[in-house]
């Protein structure tokens, strides 16, 4: 998988670290002083350094925790977000990741002590309001699971604070963490879903759409709370079909008294995302029918929008409490 | 050997000596075409030059840059420094691939791509590029005299996942350096000569996935020249015949050009019918 680690000297000698270096045993490990010095040049190409990633090991320094971008939220007041890694196993055709970031490397922050003691820090200080935790912005945490141990974690910690939410937004069908602990009232784990048909094209390397419904059913029966997450809408031919197939598939398989919350919107990027997007995937039908629109998004045209997530609005109030429902971006 | 020349192939190698030249010059048929200020070689078929660099970082940093500009070399270019090394952890003949590169006089280090390392079982190392010959090798290292100013420059003119740095161990501690002919380096090469390729070959591979990533869109060259465009107009044109190829791939968009139609008529044309 990985035959390249870098580490920076600062934490190769930390616990945390050398648990990780020690599940490569093939690994050429290269020492370096921050994480900048591989993974910011501008002159590097995502696509190509995708075939074949490295694995940075590093320290944050700060920034540990954000607010989360506006409309982000499930209907708590105060939202943020938490990334402990930057970049994915997964190698979805319409990630912002491959926009934001030069490197595809995996650059995985070991000091998770930091992080904890900062949302402890954030917590007391807004403690009465009603927040949410987000892990899943930058990564897929639970994807890496086995790799950085990052929910194994992150559950007792929260199952301290049990009016705060934390959520883990995911596509990955990695359960063992969720045997090993009991389920948390305040955990919701959040698949990201689209119909299968588009999952086939647009999510490489991912879990099919039916293997993360089985895991949801999987995760719900030991007493998880569950996220339905339609975050982007694809637009496509036949999209009212396939989403309609898709939203009554899930809830063939999941009861809605444990869904915690829904939230949908569609497919937009920063019009930098999107140009480098277009660059790597010329022949993609999907982004084929994006704009630029007057706030600098790319985003698909507003009737198509509205139309979408209407639609989506209506079709799942065929299964679910609208209360329930939240809009993105 | 590189048997088809598809279209985009480029390859720049800078090298110090003639000795260490030679076995590549030899194996990619290249021809003198310049003396001064640097030996220039090229082959006659594809778009390969090597540039005998001399000695020491700046003539490295000098020749780059000058083969640069001679060669008219595309940002899509692969640039390899090859040369021979020293080191105490490595057999004298070993072919090493390199992933750090630092320098005895500059904080900043490099790190070649790892894209460029994979599936070729070639023995990576870290380089130290210093300002004489090295005889200690205090460091597990390899150490050269230029690799630091090819790398600090050709990162700049290419993407670094198609800039590499390949050494052959000539030296190590207790060698006699007087006994490195140019005999002893061209057997030391010849022997390595196939791993080589292999390193070029995989670059070749990258090389195409970039080629494919920058090129224009069809038609835009016909478009460009039948109207004026501005070049933020050329930026939305290329988008949108990007855009045209994966949405309608049996539609001719010089079918929808009508010829009194401005510039700017032309991206609305486009636009309109891309929206749905």
């Amino acid at each position: 998988m990985v035959d390249t680690i870098y580490a920076e000297d600062e934490i190769i000698g930390t616990k945390k670290a050398q648990e990780i270096i020690s599940k490569f045993r093939h690994a050429k490990v290269t020492t370096i002083k921050r994480f900048g010095e591989v993974f910011n040049p501008s002159n590097q190409n995502f696509r190509i350094q995708k075939t074949n990633p490295a694995l940075i090991l590093a320290k944050k320094q700060k920034g540990f925790v954000l607010d989360a971008p506006e409309g982000f939220g499930i209907g708590d007041q105060n939202n943020y977000y938490f990334s402990h890694m930057y970049n994915c196993l997964y190698d979805c055709s319409y990630c912002f990741l491959q926009g934001m970031y030069n490197s595809a490397n995996y650059l995985v922050f070991v000091n998770f002590d930091d992080y904890q003691n900062e949302i402890e820090k954030t917590i007391k200080k807004h403690k009465e309001k009603k927040m949410t935790f987000f892990t899943g912005y930058d990564c897929d945490s639970l994807a890496m699971e086995p790799i950085t141990n990052f929910i194994n974690d992150f559950v007792p910690f929260f199952s301290r604070y049990k009016k705060v939410l934390f959520e883990i937004r995911t596509k990955s069908i990695n359960n063992t963490v969720f045997r090993k602990h009991n389920p948390l009232a305040n955990c919701i784990v959040a698949y990201s879903l689209m119909p299968e048909a588009l999952a086939k094209i647009l999510d490489k390397k991912a879990p099919s759409v039916s293997a993360r419904i089985k895991n949801m059913k999987y995760l719900e029966d030991k007493g998880w709370r569950i996220g339905l997450r339609f975050d982007p809408l694809i637009y496509c031919n036949n999209w009212k079909a396939q989403y309609a197939d898709l939203f009554a598939n899930i809830f063939k398989e999941i009861k809605e008294e444990n869904i915690h919350s829904v939230s949908f919107g569609s497919l937009r990027f920063p019009t930098s995302f999107f140009n480098k997007l277009l660059q790597y995937y010329p022949n993609s039908e999907e982004l084929s029918f994006l704009r630029s629109n007057d706030r600098g998004i790319i985003s698909y045209d507003q009737s198509i929008e509205n139309e979408m997530n209407e639609f989506c609005r209506l079709e799942l109030m065929k299964y679910c409490d609208a209360r329930k429902f939240f809009s993105c971006g | 050997m590189i048997e088809k020349n598809f279209e985009g192939l480029s390859v720049r190698w800078v090298i110090a000596l003639k000795g260490e030249a030679e076995e590549i010059i030899k194996n990619y048929a290249m021809k003198r075409v310049a003396t001064t200020p640097f030996p220039v070689y090229k082959n006659k078929d594809l778009d390969m030059w090597l540039i005998l660099s001399g000695i020491g970082q700046l003539n490295a940093v000098a020749a780059t840059s000058y083969l640069y500009v001679k060669s008219d070399a595309s940002y899509n270019t692969i640039w390899i420094n090859f040369g021979i090394v020293g080191s105490r952890n490595f057999k004298v003949g070993e072919l090493i691939q390199i992933d750090k590169i630092t320098s005895s006089d500059f904080q900043d280090n490099y790190y070649p791509s790892p894209s460029t390392f994979k599936n070729n079982n070639i023995e990576r190392c870290n380089l130290i590029t210093v300002n004489k010959p090295e005889k200690l090798f205090e460091n597990d290292a390899v150490y050269d005299m230029e690799g630091y100013g090819f790398f600090s420059f050709a990162k700049k003119i290419a993407p670094y996942e198609l800039v590499s740095v390949l050494k052959i161990i000539s030296d190590i501690p207790g060698t006699d350096l007087s006994k490195i002919d140019k005999n002893r380096v061209e057997i030391l090469i010849s022997k390595k000569i196939q791993f080589i390729e292999k390193v070029l070959e995989n670059l070749l591979d990258l090389q195409k996935i970039l080629f494919l990533q920058l090129r224009d869109p069809k038609y835009f060259d016909e478009i460009c020249l039948q109207k004026k465009f501005t070049f933020s107009q050329k930026v939305t044109l290329r988008k949108y015949l990007t855009q045209w190829q994966a949405r309608f791939p049996q539609r001719n968009p010089l079918e929808e050009i009508g010829q009194r139609m401005t510039a700017s008529q032309i991206l609305k044309k486009f636009s309109d019918n891309l929206m749905r």
